[in-house]
């Protein structure tokens, strides 16, 4: 019995000391982390008010992004997202630096490998918001010329424009992510070299006869059947 | 020469001329069925109306593939001082550098005018066929005789021609700008050597429009813009080869509408002063001219209106508003007999869309692009709409449409000067 007692004693001499030790090391981390909140805070409306005053969310309504992002649910003004992103993040980054301040050697480690990764998640990021942005712009462009040419599939060629493009953003996303980077990559090219292969012999045989008949028409349009000769200017 | 387009061998050329008082330029493109008719009817004119002047012809080229400018010199040599009995007219034949397009033509032509320090000077196309020596004395002659400076033309022509002329530029300009220059991007103009001096000193615009089909916005806001005096001449009838159908529409109206649109950026503080619109001086005798026949194919502007409106609603709602998007849509919808889109709407249309631009809501080419089916809705319901009028009571509907332009010219000023969304249509 005294032998257990002694143990007890000594486990709980023990426990004491490192809760002693551990202590100010929380302390600091709390003090961190609230620190980060509020700074996460102050940013955050730093943020907002300078996007509102360089009227970001004009750009990215020109861009189409706003549209893009109101289709997935997003409502909220494009500066008010990103001004609540920087929040997050720092909130984030400070949340780091705290579990750092604890010393526990797991979370070191996990740490260092989770900041090394997050370069890779940013450039994915990134590549991901470009494909969105290119997608818009190409395939409003897509669609405004198609219509301008009188051809009725104008808004699905649009949103295959879009689409494609989104899937070679995202499959570059992947890519730098280092996510099944070889299966994603022969997915991306089976999948796409068999639209191509599809898209030829659709045009090669099976669409031959309507092709024909469209190439025919056109040509008899040229000759000015049925044309306008209003002179604009 | 610092800073200037023209070549070498057009360079030297002038270094011989050495001073001109008179130069009339004729940009031109693959015209080679029409480049010598136009240069002999020029050289005829100054022979007939500038005798005693000292002439240039320009001709500046966009790189013709059929010939063009080998046609345009023997047109224009038989007017060489060393002709016996001819003036002293001499000719310049040069390929134009910078952007293709009728603008960089203009621009060398002002470049050469003002080396020769030519004091009145006339630009033509050179596709026409109507072209007569008294073109020459009538764009020129106010110039020299009466002390204007810029010389719009006038002419009659076929009630469907020239629909952006009649359905945007010539209402808009005059609702801004405050002066009736009928033919506001006719093509064909004299200016004096001060505004071509003036033209030319505006450096930064001929990366722009200006250097394609924006050149004759350009040209005539800027003079009535600056204060210049501006007059017009009848020039009878405008008959030229029908436009390179390579040239698509859409391209024609975002170069055109897109230079009108810029011009209202650089002159906002003009035209937003600009209260009521007066006629300008008309020289020449109008009178009734033959014209010829125009083929339009209404179901076909319909079912392209019809696609626009399928496929671009969302894009329209955009730049004018849920009220009018939803309108249009209707108006899709309806047969020939009742299509029919109210100038108010249209004036709406336009002023919105120019707001659009000003705002930057979306990319200034799609924005322009994106109208090209509703212009061609307005046109279809235009042409419904007059099929049965003559030339005069047509011309009286132009003239509504431009009054509607400027009874709601407030609404332009306010929306533009607003930093929020444009106030919901009241049509």
């Amino acid at each position: 019995m005294h032998d257990i007692g002694e143990g007890m004693m000594e486990m709980g001499g023990v426990f004491y000391r490192r809760l002693i030790e551990f202590l100010p090391n929380f302390f600091v981390a709390l003090v961190l982390f609230l620190v980060g909140l509020a700074i996460a805070r102050l940013l955050g409306f730093i943020v907002l008010r300078t996007f509102k005053a360089v009227n970001v969310d004009r750009f990215w309504e020109s861009a189409g992004i706003r549209e893009v992002l109101a289709r997935g649910g997003v409502r909220r003004p494009v500066s008010v997202e990103l001004a609540r992103l920087v929040s997050w993040l720092t909130v984030l980054v400070f949340a780091v630096i705290a579990l750092n301040a604890l010393h526990i050697p797991v979370i070191d480690t996990v740490l260092a490998r989770f900041f090394l990764y997050l370069p890779n998640v940013f450039a994915a990021l990134l590549i991901l918001l470009a494909g969105l942005v290119l997608g818009n712009f190409f395939s409003r462009a897509v669609l405004i010329t198609l219509v301008n040419s009188g051809v009725r599939e104008a808004g699905l060629l649009a949103r295959a424009a879009r689409v494609a493009i989104f899937v070679f953003a995202v499959t570059m996303a992947l890519e730098q992510l280092d996510i099944g980077k070889i299966s994603v990559l022969i997915a991306f090219a089976i999948i796409f070299g068999g639209v191509v292969l599809a898209l030829a012999l659709a045009f090669g045989v099976a669409a031959r006869p309507y092709i024909r008949e469209y190439l025919s028409k056109r040509i008899e349009e040229g000759k000015g059947e049925g044309d306008d000769h209003i002179e604009p200017l | 020469m610092k800073d200037g387009v023209l070549r070498e061998e057009a360079q030297e050329r002038v270094r011989e001329i050495g001073h001109a008082d008179i130069v009339v330029g004729i940009p031109s493109y693959n015209n080679a069925g029409t480049i010598g008719h136009v240069v002999e009817t020029v050289r005829m004119g100054l022979a007939r109306y500038y005798p005693l002047a000292k002439s240039v012809i320009v001709n500046a080229d966009g790189a013709s593939t059929d010939g063009t400018p080998d046609l345009a010199a023997p047109a224009a040599a038989g007017g060489t001082a060393d002709a016996p009995g001819r003036p002293g007219i001499r000719a310049i034949s040069t390929p134009y550098q910078g952007i293709p397009g009728k603008g960089s033509a203009v621009r060398t032509i002002l470049e050469l005018a003002c080396d020769v320090g030519a004091s009145a000077c006339a630009v033509v196309d050179a596709d026409l066929r109507s072209i007569t020596p008294e073109w020459v004395g009538l764009l020129i002659g106010p110039v020299t005789d009466s002390g204007f400076d810029y010389v719009a033309p006038l002419y009659r022509r076929h009630k469907y021609d020239g629909t952006i002329t009649n359905s945007v530029i010539y209402p808009l300009t005059r609702a801004l700008y405050g002066k009736c220059v009928r033919q506001p991007i006719g093509g064909d103009f004299g200016f004096s050597g001060r505004l071509a001096r003036f033209y030319l000193s505006k450096r930064d615009v001929w990366e722009s429009s200006v250097a394609r089909f924006g050149i004759d916005v350009w040209v005539t806001t800027t003079a009535i813009a600056e204060g210049f005096r501006v007059c017009q001449s009848f020039l009878g009838s405008k008959i030229h080869d029908f436009k390179d159908p390579g040239v698509h529409l859409a391209t024609m109206l975002y170069q055109v509408v897109g230079a009108a649109f810029d011009l209202m950026e650089t002159y906002a503080g003009v035209w937003k002063r600009a209260c009521r619109s007066e006629s300008v001086q008309t020289f020449g005798v109008v009178r009734e001219t033959p014209i010829e026949p125009v083929a339009v194919n209404v179901p076909g502007m319909m079912e392209r209106f019809r696609l626009g409106a399928q496929e671009l609603a969302d894009l329209w709602e955009t730049i004018l508003g849920r009220e009018i998007v939803s309108f249009l849509k209707k108006l899709a919808s309806l047969g020939e007999k009742d299509f029919f889109l109210p100038d108010d709407l249209w004036t709406e249309i336009i002023y919105r869309s120019a707001v659009s631009a000003h705002r930057k809501v979306i990319n200034k080419e799609h924005l322009l692009k994106s109208l090209a089916t509703l212009y061609i809705g307005r046109t279809a319901s235009f042409v419904i709409e007059t099929r049965r009028d003559d030339a005069a009571a047509v011309e009286e509907k132009i003239e509504r449409l431009c009054l509607a332009f400027e009874e709601k010219k407030p609404f332009l000023v306010k929306s533009w000067e607003q930093d929020k969304e444009v106030s919901p249509c009241t049509t």
